[in-house]
C-alpha cells in the first residue's frame, strides 16, 4: 500500500474501493461486540463460513463480522444483506437453516425475527423494530455497517473524507471556531464545552502539546465507549487527528481499560492500518501535519478515569488525581499542554467537520446539542445501547425504546450518571434528557449509563452499593473522601441491618456537604449524590428500615423467608436445594423453614415453582403462626 | 576363610557371600539385575569398599541408603537447576517486554501489564529484575502493583472465576450469586482455593448487562442466572 498523498488520492481510493462492492450480493454480517459474543457470537459466525465452504458457496456470499448494533438483549444479531433481514438470538444451529432457508430461497423464517410484544407482529428490518425506529442513530450508525478490523470498510462509507476537508481546505482556527459554533459539550460527565477546552490547550505556552481520548469507562452498567472504540475505531481516531490539528499537538494517546481487550485489539489494529494509509504519522495526506497516537492500557482504577489521574498514569505512575488550581489543558502530561476528551465526543467531531455546525446545532435542546448514547440496562425489557437526540424525555427512553419495564412490575427509578449521578423518581420521567435538566433534579448526564430499578430494587441498598464502590475505589489522598465515605457506608450499613436511627438521616446529610466542598476531585465531590438523591426522593424508604422493614424486601437483615401452608405442594424443591438442611417436611406435608437454621440465601425462593409461589418474604410484619408438625398440603383442584 | 569360586557380576565372592546373595534374592524376590539396580553398581570396587568386612545383605542396604541418598540430593540439585532455568528464562523473556517499551520509565504500568498476561501475577522476582532494568524503585513498583486491580501479587488459580456486580446485575440480584459463589467454592472474593483450582473475583462490570446476572468462568459467559445454578456450572470445571 503506498501512502495516500492528498485529498484527492483518498476520493480515488474511496471509488475504488466502492467499484468492487456488489450491492447485489448476498452478505451475511454478524454482530461481534462483547455482548454478542459473551452469547455465542463466535461459534454462529465459524457456523455460517463451514456450511458455506461445505455447499460451496463461499464465494457467492460474505461473511463479516460487524462492532456493536445496540440491542444487546437479542444477541447474537445476524443481518442478511441485500435484503437486510434481521435475525435475532441467532445459535449456531440455525446457520443450516438460514442457509438452506434464506440464503438459496429467499424465504425469511418468522421464527427468528423480533416479534412486537404489544402487537404479536414479526418484523423483518432492524430499522422497523421499536427499539431503532425511536432512536436518532448518528455516531453508532455507521457500527453495524463497519467490519472494526477494516480500514477499507470505514473508507467506503465516507470515512476520512471530514479529515480530507479540513486538511486540505480549512485552517487549524477555522476547525477550532466550527467546533466552538457547533456547541460541542463533553460526553464524559461534566459536560464542559469541548470548542473551549481545545482553546485553552491551543493557546496555553508550550511546543509541544497533548490530545487524549478517555476511554477508561470505569461506571459500572456503562460500556457506550467500549462499543464504539470496539465498532468502530476509526471515527474515534479521525475525530482525535482533527482535534490535534486544530489544537497543534502532534502526539495523542487514547487510554483504555485493559478489560476492554477487544477495544485495544481492534484500535491497535486500526491504527496500524492508518498508519500504513498515511492517515497517521508524518505529512498526513500531503498537507505536511504530523501526528502519532500511542495506546495506553489503564489497569483497572476508577479514579483513573479522572482526567488528572488519567495523565499521571500515562506518565507511569499511580493514577491519582491532583488539585487543579491550573487546568490540565494547560498543564497536563509531563506538565505540558493536554487536551483530554471523552470517546464519545472524539466521535461527534468528523460529523461536525463535515456537515457543519448549524446542522449539529438543529440537533438537540438550547444548552445540550446533538445526540447522546446512553447504555439502557437493569429491570428494562430492551438492554442495550440507545442514542438519542438530546431533550428526548425518560419516558420514551424507557417505555418507548427499552420496551418498560420486565414482568409487569412498577417503575421506581432510573439511575443515571453512574456513582456520581443518582436516582430520578417516576415524578420527573418527564425531564428531557440534557446536560442542565439532568442536574436540576439531582442527577447527571455522566457519560450515560441509565439504571432502570423497578419495585424490587431497595433504594438503600442502592446507595449503599455506590458508597461502598467509591469508597473501595477511592484512591485516599484526600481524608473527605477517604474517611467522610467510610463513614457513609457505616451509616448505611447500620440503617440496612434495621439499626439505624432518625440521627442518622442528618449525619448522612452533613457528611454529604463535607464530601462536596472538600474533597480534591470530582470522585469525592460527587460521591454522596446517590445517598443525597435517594434521601431526597425515596426518605420513606430510610424510614421504614430504621423501623425495621425493608419494602422491597431486599435487606437480608430485615426479611424473614416463611412457606405459606395453603400454598406449599410439597413438591420437595425447595428442601432438597437448601445449603443449609433448614427446610423439613417430606411427600404430602407442608414444608418448613427453621429460622435458626436459615442463613436467607434466597435459593427457596429462586426454586419454587411459579404456579406455587408458596415461598415468601416477610419485612417488618409479624410472622405467621407456626404450622403443626406434620401438617398436609391443601392440594390444588 | 578360604575363597570360593562364585562369582556375582563379574566379582568373586566367597561361599558364604554367595549363600547369603541366594537368600537375599529369596527373601526380597528380585532377580539378580535388580539387586544390581538397588545398589551394586558399586560392586566392581567390591574390596576397596569393604563389601567383605560384614554379611553382604547390611552391606547392600547400607549402600541402597548411600544411594538413595545420592539420588535424593542429585534430585534437589536438579529441581534446583530448573529452578534457576526457568527463572533466568522467565527474566529473558520479561527483557523482551522491558525492551518491546524501549526501556522507557513512563511505560512501566504497560510492562507490568504484559508480565500479568504472560504469568498471571506478578512474581518476586519478575518485579526485582524490571526495578532493576528501568532503574526504578522497588517501593514505587510495589505501589503500582497494589493500587491497580489488573495485578495480582500471589499466584492464581487454575479456573478464574469472575462475579459480576456492576448496577445492572446488582439491580437483578448480583450479590447473591457471589454469596452462592463464595459458598460453593468455600473460599471469599479476592481468594483462591487451597487445591489450586479456583481464584473468585468480584468484577464491577464486565459490560454484558443484557446478560445479568452474569459469571465469568475462564472467558465462558454464563447469564441470567439464579443462584440454585452457579453450583452446576462450577462442577462443570475441574
Amino acid at each position: 500500500m503506498t501512502k495516500l498523498g492528498s485529498a484527492t488520492d483518498l476520493a480515488n481510493l474511496r471509488k475504488q474501493i466502492v467499484s468492487k462492492m456488489d450491492p447485489k450480493k448476498l452478505c451475511v454480517t454478524i454482530c461481534s461486540g462483547t455482548g454478542c459474543q459473551a452469547c455465542g457470537c463466535d461459534k454462529v459466525s465459524a457456523a455460517f463460513q463451514e456450511q458455506l465452504e461445505n455447499q460451496k458457496l463461499s464465494g457467492k456470499v460474505n461473511v463479516k463480522r460487524t462492532g456493536c448494533h445496540g440491542f444487546c438483549e437479542k444477541g447474537p444479531i445476524v443481518i442478511i444483506y441485500p435484503e437486510e433481514i434481521c435475525y435475532l438470538q441467532v445459535t449456531p444451529q440455525d446457520a443450516t437453516e438460514i442457509i438452506s432457508q434464506t440464503i438459496k430461497e429467499g424465504k425469511i423464517i418468522d421464527r427468528l425475527l423480533y416479534t412486537d410484544p404489544k402487537t404479536g407482529k414479526k418484523i423483518a428490518h432492524e430499522s422497523d423494530i421499536p427499539f431503532y425506529k425511536n432512536q436518532k442513530r448518528l455516531i453508532l450508525e455507521n457500527n453495524h455497517n463497519v467490519d472494526p478490523k477494516s480500514i477499507d470498510d470505514y473508507i467506503a462509507l465516507n470515512g476520512y473524507s471530514a479529515l480530507a476537508k479540513a486538511l486540505s481546505g480549512l485552517s487549524p482556527e477555522q476547525v477550532l471556531e466550527e467546533v466552538k459554533k457547533a456547541n460541542l459539550r463533553g460526553r464524559g460527565g461534566a459536560g464542559f464545552p469541548a470548542g473551549r477546552k481545545w482553546e485553552t490547550t491551543r493557546n496555553a505556552p508550550g511546543e509541544i502539546k497533548y490530545v487524549i481520548v478517555n476511554c477508561d469507562e470505569g461506571d459500572p452498567g456503562a460500556y457506550m465507549d467500549r462499543s464504539l472504540m470496539e465498532g468502530n475505531p476509526h471515527l474515534v481516531i479521525e475525530g482525535l487527528i482533527l482535534g490535534a490539528y486544530a489544537i497543534g499537538s502532534h502526539e495523542g494517546f487514547i487510554y483504555v481499560r485493559q478489560e476492554y481487550p477487544l477495544a485495544v485489539e481492534n484500535t491497535e489494529l486500526a491504527i496500524e492500518k492508518a498508519e500504513e494509509y498515511g492517515l497517521l504519522g508524518k505529512n498526513i495526506l500531503g498537507s505536511g501535519f504530523d501526528f502519532k497516537i500511542t495506546i495506553h492500557r489503564g489497569a483497572g482504577a476508577f479514579v483513573s478515569g479522572e482526567s488528572s489521574a488519567l495523565m499521571t498514569a500515562i506518565e507511569g505512575r499511580v493514577g491519582e488525581p491532583r488539585p487543579k488550581y491550573v487546568h490540565s489543558s494547560v498543564k497536563g502530561v509531563w506538565d505540558r499542554p493536554s487536551n483530554l476528551n471523552n470517546v464519545e465526543t472524539w466521535a461527534t467531531v468528523p460529523f461536525i467537520i463535515n456537515n457543519g455546525a448549524d446542522w449539529f446545532n438543529s440537533i438537540g435542546t438550547k444548552g445540550s446539542k446533538g445526540t447522546k448514547i446512553f447504555s439502557l440496562v437493569g429491570k428494562v425489557n430492551n438492554t442495550g445501547l440507545v442514542e438519542v437526540p438530546m431533550g428526548m424525555s425518560l419516558r420514551d427512553i424507557i417505555e418507548k425504546i427499552g420496551g418498560g419495564i420486565p414482568n409487569g412490575k412498577k417503575f421506581k427509578a432510573v439511575q443515571t450518571g453512574g456513582p456520581s449521578g443518582g436516582c430520578i423518581p417516576e415524578k420527573f420521567l418527564d425531564f428531557p434528557v440534557d446536560f442542565d435538566e439532568l442536574a436540576k433534579v439531582g442527577s447527571m448526564m455522566g457519560s450515560g449509563g441509565m439504571i432502570v430499578m423497578d419495585e424490587d430494587t431497595c433504594m438503600v441498598d442502592t446507595a449503599k452499593y455506590f458508597a461502598n464502590f467509591l469508597a473501595d475505589e477511592s484512591c485516599g489522598k484526600c481524608i473527605p473522601c477517604r474517611e467522610g465515605l467510610k463513614q457513609i457506608c457505616k451509616i448505611l450499613d447500620a440503617i440496612a441491618t434495621g439499626k439505624g436511627t432518625d440521627d442518622d438521616i442528618k449525619t448522612l446529610e452533613e457528611l454529604a456537604e463535607v464530601l462536596r466542598d472538600a474533597s480534591l476531585c470530582s470522585l469525592g465531590q460527587t460521591a454522596a449524590n446517590p445517598v443525597l438523591s435517594t434521601l431526597r426522593y425515596f426518605r420513606d424508604e430510610y424510614e421504614a428500615h430504621i423501623r425495621g422493614s425493608c419494602p422491597a424486601k431486599v435487606c437480608k437483615a430485615l426479611i424473614t423467608y416463611h412457606i405459606d401452608p395453603e400454598k406449599c405442594q410439597a413438591c420437595g424443591l425447595c428442601l432438597k436445594n437448601c445449603s443449609v438442611g433448614a427446610i423439613s417436611g417430606k411427600k404430602g406435608v407442608v414444608h418448613v423453614i427453621d429460622q435458626e437454621k436459615c442463613i436467607k440465601c434466597d435459593t427457596c425462593y429462586d426454586v419454587c415453582p411459579d404456579k406455587f409461589g408458596a415461598v415468601m418474604k416477610i419485612s417488618g410484619e409479624p410472622m405467621p403462626p407456626a404450622v403443626p408438625e406434620g401438617t398436609k398440603v391443601k392440594k390444588k383442584v | 576363610m578360604e575363597k570360593g569360586k562364585s562369582k556375582f557380576v563379574g566379582v568373586r565372592i566367597t561361599d558364604e557371600q554367595a549363600s547369603m546373595l541366594s537368600r537375599l534374592q529369596k527373601d526380597s524376590k528380585l532377580s539378580k539385575t535388580e539387586l544390581l539396580l538397588k545398589g551394586l553398581t558399586f560392586l566392581d570396587e567390591f574390596y576397596s569398599l569393604g563389601l567383605d568386612r560384614r554379611p553382604l545383605s547390611d552391606e547392600l542396604s547400607a549402600l541402597e541408603k548411600e544411594a538413595f541418598h545420592y539420588a535424593a540430593e542429585l534430585r534437589r540439585v536438579r529441581t534446583r537447576e530448573e529452578a534457576i532455568n526457568e527463572m533466568v528464562q522467565e527474566l529473558h523473556n520479561i527483557d523482551e517486554i522491558v525492551d518491546k517499551y524501549h526501556c522507557d520509565k513512563s511505560a512501566l504500568i504497560q510492562i507490568l501489564l504484559e508480565i500479568q498476561a504472560k504469568y498471571y501475577w506478578l512474581p518476586k522476582h519478575a518485579l526485582m529484575w524490571v526495578s532493576e532494568r528501568l532503574n526504578v524503585p522497588m517501593s514505587q513498583i510495589r505501589q503500582i502493583a497494589t493500587f491497580y486491580k489488573a495485578f495480582h501479587l500471589e499466584p492464581r488459580g487454575k479456573h478464574l472465576v469472575r462475579v459480576c456486580l456492576g448496577t445492572a446485575c446488582h439491580v437483578r440480584g448480583g450479590p447473591r450469586i457471589l454469596e452462592h459463589t463464595e459458598r460453593a467454592l468455600g473460599i471469599k472474593a479476592g481468594e483462591t482455593s487451597e487445591d489450586m483450582k479456583f481464584t473468585l473475583e468480584s468484577v464491577n462490570c464486565l459490560g454484558c448487562c443484557a446478560l445479568g446476572p452474569v459469571i465469568v468462568v475462564d472467558g465462558d459467559y454464563h447469564g441470567r442466572l439464579s443462584p440454585s445454578k452457579v453450583e452446576k456450572i462450577l462442577s462443570s470445571y475441574d
